[in-house]
């Protein structure tokens, strides 16, 4: 295989998404062309970083200043439980 | 899980039912339904948490005012994605807040929050033809086919936007912060 096929997967190598096989296959390919091994590892960097990142916190004080927006513009939610269940319980170590 | 999918697009039918019959205590259901998802969304998009739950409770106040017309034809939470995201398109452009400073993150360390920072800053610097679907597939996990429905775009169509946001975020971050190249 020519090196054009495996610059065509960079994108999928880099999203995790070739399966194990293939994987290695390009890591191989890579060992010999840096501007391949560049491509492929910045861009996999990348993924990496924006998938670490931490999610966004959805805070009981969020739910509820959403409801009073809500609330002073003239809408009746009406909620079903109190509030969100991850919102319910509290480990000891939280404050 | 399968099940619980079917329970959610049941529940939906529902509460949307009920809206559209005037009953508006409905809208609590859907918001416990979506509301976590699309503050998450506005949150990526627009950088601040004000900015994100006013959004969020715009998009919500759109659910009730066009209660009539909605269907619960599975298509309710791509349309509710729709609403919400040009709602931030809104207040970009009116505030301009791509040049205002993003949240710090409470607790966490102080190279957390700066590497945090660096890549909002950087994903606000991209267009939105690109941001979009880093934010919907790479930070929210949301599958190509939702996203490119979301986007009214064809599932290559969003692939190929993809690929050239993680290139041009690449580099941007590059060099600031050791991405390898």
């Amino acid at each position: 295989m020519n090196s054009d096929f495996y610059r065509k997967l960079v994108d999928l190598y880099a999203a995790r998404e070739l399966t194990e096989e293939l994987d290695e296959m390009m890591d191989a390919q890579a060992y010999n062309d840096p501007e391949l091994a560049a491509e492929m590892h910045s861009l996999r960097d990348t993924v990496d970083l924006l998938r670490a990142q931490p999610p966004v916190e959805y805070t009981e004080e969020t739910h509820q200043r959403i409801l009073m927006k809500l609330y002073a513009r003239g809408a009746q939610p009406e909620m079903t439980a109190p509030e969100p269940a991850h919102l319910q319980y509290h480990l000891p170590i939280q404050s | 899980m399968p099940n619980d999918d079917m329970q959610d697009s049941l529940a939906e039918k529902r509460w949307l039912a009920s809206l559209a019959r005037g009953d508006s205590t409905a809208l609590g259901g859907l918001y416990e339904m979506y509301g976590e998802r699309i503050f998450r969304y506005t949150y990526r998009m627009l950088g601040n948490r004000t900015d994100a739950e006013d959004a969020t409770a715009e998009t919500f106040l759109r659910v009730l005012k066009r209660s009539a017309e909605l269907r619960a034809d599975g298509a309710f939470r791509t349309w509710l994605f729709r609403i919400a995201r040009n709602l931030c398109i809104d207040k970009l452009r009116q505030h301009k807040l791509l040049e205002l400073p993003m949240d710090a993150v409470t607790g966490a360390s102080e190279e957390r929050t700066t590497l945090r920072i660096t890549v909002q800053q950087a994903l606000a610097d991209l267009p939105m033809e690109y941001r979009d679907p880093l934010v919907l597939c790479d930070l929210e996990d949301m599958p190509a086919r939702e996203a490119a429905e979301m986007l009214k775009i064809s599932v290559p169509a969003l692939k190929s936007r993809l690929y050239r946001g993680r290139r041009a975020l690449r580099d941007k971050l590059g060099g600031t912060i050791g991405i390898s190249r």
